[in-house]
């Protein structure tokens, strides 16, 4: 997702006029991304690369050899433009192994250092082994903790370290780059705008090792901001960021191998590939270190700082003399102040012959690393300038800060106003802004909103329910909800078929996140019901049941599903929605049935359903689905429980589930129609006509019920039902029934005979009941009844 | 313009500055610049901001990614107001050592807490431990 995606794409999307500047910008990028990932610098010949730079070690071992001062013959150092190419390619070259520093070309690096080391310093001194370590490019622990961790403390330790690192590379690119400079000085103009980097390279921060000393885990940087911007990005002609962790990378090689003291005298020392020993004056030395902290406190430590400067410094004369070298720097610098913009590395000044004699300066190319590049070697107007700027910045970002509601008009500016509140804005191009939406996006997706985002769902629809009362405020502005639209992407068909040429061997398998390789060739039978039927028999009675409650309980979630797809479905297709909510409720009520095979016309099979009642989840399960079913449906099963209740009722003793149970079959009592009611109470009270009438013999079934109180209540509200329907005008039916009369008889006889500590609170006591008992027993009775059943404490 | 309308979507918050909280109880604030579906951002200038008691000091971190599993809150700032705040800003030294002074009190307090259930016969799982899982 961070790819860096070719550049040119870019201003496409921008909106206005930043496209302008994008364009301008579009070369330099891709330079960068060449630098960075090694088009360029990759793509050459590494061997060819190396031979080469074997060559130049040679070169400068026997230039060694020579006397210092010697300028070196003009045909060594090519002058043919396509040479220079070369050399310009190698530099490219260098600045890939800076990138990618580490092990991975250690050869190279190894043969690099050797060679500064052979022209700089002494050679028997070569030996020492600490000195190999410190001048070889090995990545190692972080600077930061062993600045802070080392004993000494030294602040001018880290920019010797840096150096150590840089100046092997450097000093051959000064072999390499003088005399091209010197040979081409026309094409100084191109190149230099060709090493101009994008200003997302020029990141001071990024480069910057810290330097303050605090005590924890990474060191704080100086807060210069993105502020630097645009005078940064030309003082450094690479991109620093990619190479600048580098130089952190080496100290620890020093405190492995070096005392204190010694570590101490390596500023000084030859051995760091500086031959800054006997013909360099000390007062020079002392202005190198005290320009090496600097550096190091201002925290720009870059190589390609370093290479610029060093560069200016190779003018010998500056050498000498530090003080004519500070006014060479101003002289340099100045044009800069002007506006000018910084000569960056290899395109230099115009030549001034009297005062660089190209002939020197290959002498001097390892002095001149001992420079640090940083703000202390900017001419003070420069620097005024630069602070001048980063005041601006400060102040216009601040303004924008206040402004932050309004940052997107602000947008719209001129690139390079955006560029000066924000350089690093828009970091995310909107390409790639899309993409991460767009995988957002896919992740929303879905074929059942309410099974994948059941809360957003529900949270939304309440919202939709709610404005009403908004809208009829009228002035208020109604707030707009905004509404997720998810893409509707057709369903990806899943079958993977490999592609396959007719004549060739194996399959050709290209899979995706939609398409997977199939692993598995897994193939799925469907068995027979046979074999069904043989493996149920093996499962005992209660698997089977738990597995009826499962099945059953899927079904019933089915189908309080369909209510939501009801209302969504439109109305065309809300017919096939209301068969198939049908049939699935019929499949419920055939799962309570059970397997039987039965005729439909047979009587209820009781035994399925009590097994099913007398497990706990069942026992809900029946709450739950009762009033789904038809009224005569629920009739029968509401039947056959109370056929079964006191068995029921016994293995409910430790659930006590039941009293859940009433609600929903007061509701189904409330819609039975007469003849059913009255089966439901003969059913319940176990009175099976008038000849049992006459029985004196307690009813076993019935005292059960009553003892219970989801027996009792289930009573009452079958009587009240009926004490409705008897009153109401209608229902003749059931007066003219005798089977109700007789059986409330037996009813009220039993409610007599049942001693009153036995009676089981009803959950409810419906109000008419009174009034029914009324009609079947006297006045004394009547009131014996209201003492027992508490139907006087209810208020009338 | 509105990239995914009807959800919450950060995309709409790169370039603006941000407080993070982390799931170490880290604080940072920085622009955010880059960000992918999973929540990982990348902070610039970044700084992590420690408060003890109405004190507060900022360490500068640099560029900061952050996985996005650690991101524990996330809010824009208001730059406006940012300046508005009861807090006292003090160098990043005394801040760590206020930091260091309060935890020390609190590791104590605990110390004697966990001293005083075991007097009881009581022991807890101390928080420490149970973060690591």
């Amino acid at each position: 997702m961070f790819r860096f995606q070719s550049l040119e794409d870019c201003p496409l999307e921008e909106e206005g006029e930043g496209l302008h500047g994008l364009v301008d910008e579009d070369d330099d990028i891709d330079q960068f991304n060449d630098d960075t990932f090694g088009a360029g610098a990759v793509d050459d010949d590494w061997q060819e690369e190396h031979e080469r730079l074997a060559e130049l070690e040679e070169k400068i071992s026997v230039d060694h050899s020579s006397p210092p001062r010697q300028p070196l013959p003009p045909h060594n150092l090519s002058s043919s433009s396509s040479k220079a190419d070369d050399l310009a390619d190698r530099d490219r070259y260098l600045d890939s192994l800076l990138t990618f520093g580490g092990g991975a070309n250690e050869n190279l690096a190894e043969s690099i250092s050797k060679l500064v080391m052979n022209a700089g310093c002494d050679f028997e001194e070569l030996r020492d082994p600490a000195v190999m370590r410190a001048t070889l490019p090995q990545p190692r622990t972080p600077l930061n903790s062993s600045i802070w961790e080392n004993p000494m403390g030294f602040g001018n330790a880290k920019p010797l370290m840096s150096q150590a690192e840089d100046s092997p590379l450097m000093s051959i690119i000064k072999e390499v780059g003088l005399p091209k400079r010197s040979a081409l000085g026309q094409e100084e103009g191109r190149d230099l705008s060709e090493r101009v980097p994008p200003p997302r390279s020029s990141s001071p921060i990024i480069g910057s090792p810290p330097v303050r000393a605090i005590p924890i885990g990474t060191p704080p940087k100086q807060p210069l901001g993105h502020n630097l911007g645009q005078h940064q990005q030309i003082l450094c002609p690479t991109p620093i960021h990619v190479r600048a962790p580098l130089p952190q990378q080496f100290p620890s090689a020093f405190n492995d191998r070096m005392s204190p003291n010694q570590l101490l005298n390596v500023t000084n020392s030859p051995l760091c590939a500086h031959p800054f020993s006997s013909n360099v004056p000390p007062v020079l030395s002392q202005l190198h270190r005290a320009q090496m902290i600097g550096a190091a406190q201002s925290g720009h430590m870059s190589p390609s700082h370093f290479a610029r400067v060093s560069r200016l410094a190779g003018n010998p004369l500056t050498a000498v003399n530090p003080k004519l070298l500070q006014g060479r720097m101003g002289q340099m610098m100045s044009p800069v102040g002007g506006g000018g913009g910084f000569r960056p590395f290899f395109s230099p000044a115009p030549p001034h012959p009297t005062q660089c004699p190209p002939g020197h300066l290959h002498n001097l190319h390892s002095q001149q690393s001992m420079f640090r590049p940083d703000t202390t070697h900017l001419h003070p107007q420069h620097r005024r300038l630069l602070h001048q700027r980063q005041q601006q910045q400060s102040r216009s970002q601040q303004r924008r800060g206040q402004n932050g509601t309004c940052d997107r008009t602000h947008r719209h500016g001129t690139s390079q106003d955006r560029s000066k509140r924000d350089p690093y804005s828009n970091l995310m191009t909107s390409r790639e802004k899309e993409w991460v939406c767009r995988i957002q996006m896919m992740q929303l997706q879905s074929t059942d909103p309410y099974l994948d985002d059941y809360y957003y769902q529900n949270y939304f629809e309440k919202l939709e329910k709610r404005p009403s009362p908004l809208d009829s405020n009228g002035d208020m502005p109604k707030k707009e909800h905004t509404k997720l639209i998810t893409p509707q992407v057709a369903k990806l068909e899943h079958t993977y078929r490999p592609v396959q040429f007719a004549g060739s061997l194996g399959k050709l398998t290209v899979s995706s996140v939609n398409n997977p390789r199939k692993m598995i060739d897994a193939v799925v039978t469907t068995r027979s019901d046979d074999e069904e039927k043989r493996e149920k028999q093996v499962w005992n009675k209660r698997r089977q049941i738990l597995y009826t409650i499962e099945k059953t309980y899927s079904l019933l979630l089915d189908i309080q599903d369909f209510e939501k797809k009801y209302v969504q479905t439109p109305d065309d297709e809300k017919e096939a929605l209301l068969e198939q909510r049908k049939s699935k409720i019929m499949d419920m009520f055939e799962n309570l049935r059970g397997k039987s095979t039965d005729t439909r016309n047979s009587r209820f099979p009781d035994d399925h359903l009590v097994q099913v009642m007398c497990i706990r989840k069942g026992k809900r399960l029946i709450g739950r689905l009762i009033t789904y079913l038809s009224i005569e449906q629920a009739g029968v099963v509401l039947t056959a429980i109370a056929r079964n209740l006191p068995y029921i009722l016994k293995k409910d003793g430790v659930d006590e589930v039941l009293p859940w149970l009433i609600e929903p079959c007061s509701l189904v009592i409330h819609h039975l129609p007469s003849g059913q009611l009255t089966d439901l109470l003969q059913d319940l009270s176990g009175l099976s006509g008038a000849t049992e009438l006459n029985n004196s013999n307690t009813n076993q079934q019935l005292t059960r019920v009553l003892q219970s109180k989801f027996g009792l209540t289930l009573l009452y509200f079958i009587l009240s039902e009926g004490e409705r329907l008897q009153s109401s005008d209608d229902t003749s039916e059931l007066m003219e029934d005798n089977r109700w009369t007789e059986l409330v008889f037996g009813v009220t006889r039993e409610l007599l005979k049942i001693p009153a500590a036995s009676l089981a609170r009803p959950a409810f006591t419906p109000a008419s009941l009174l009034s029914l008992f009324s009609r079947y027993v006297d006045r004394q009775r009547l009131n014996l009844l209201e003492d027992k059943l508490q139907l006087s404490s209810r208020p009338r | 313009m509105n990239y995914m309308p009807g959800t919450a979507s950060l995309i709409e918050d790169i370039d603006k500055k941000h407080l993070v909280l982390l799931r170490d109880g880290r604080t940072l604030i920085g622009f955010l610049r880059s960000i992918d579906q999973f929540a990982n951002l990348v902070l610039h200038q970044t700084v992590e901001r420690i408060h003890v008691g109405k004190k507060y000091g900022d360490i500068p971190r640099g560029i900061f990614i952050v996985r996005g599993e650690n991101v524990v809150l996330l809010g824009e700032i208001d730059l406006e107001k940012e300046i508005d705040t009861p807090l006292q800003q003090v160098s990043i030294e005394e801040i760590l050592e206020e930091q260091r002074v309060e935890q020390q009190a609190k590791q104590e307090a605990e110390k004697l807490k966990l001293q005083a259930l075991k007097e009881r016969g009581l022991s807890i799982l101390r928080a420490d431990t149970l973060d690591e899982y």
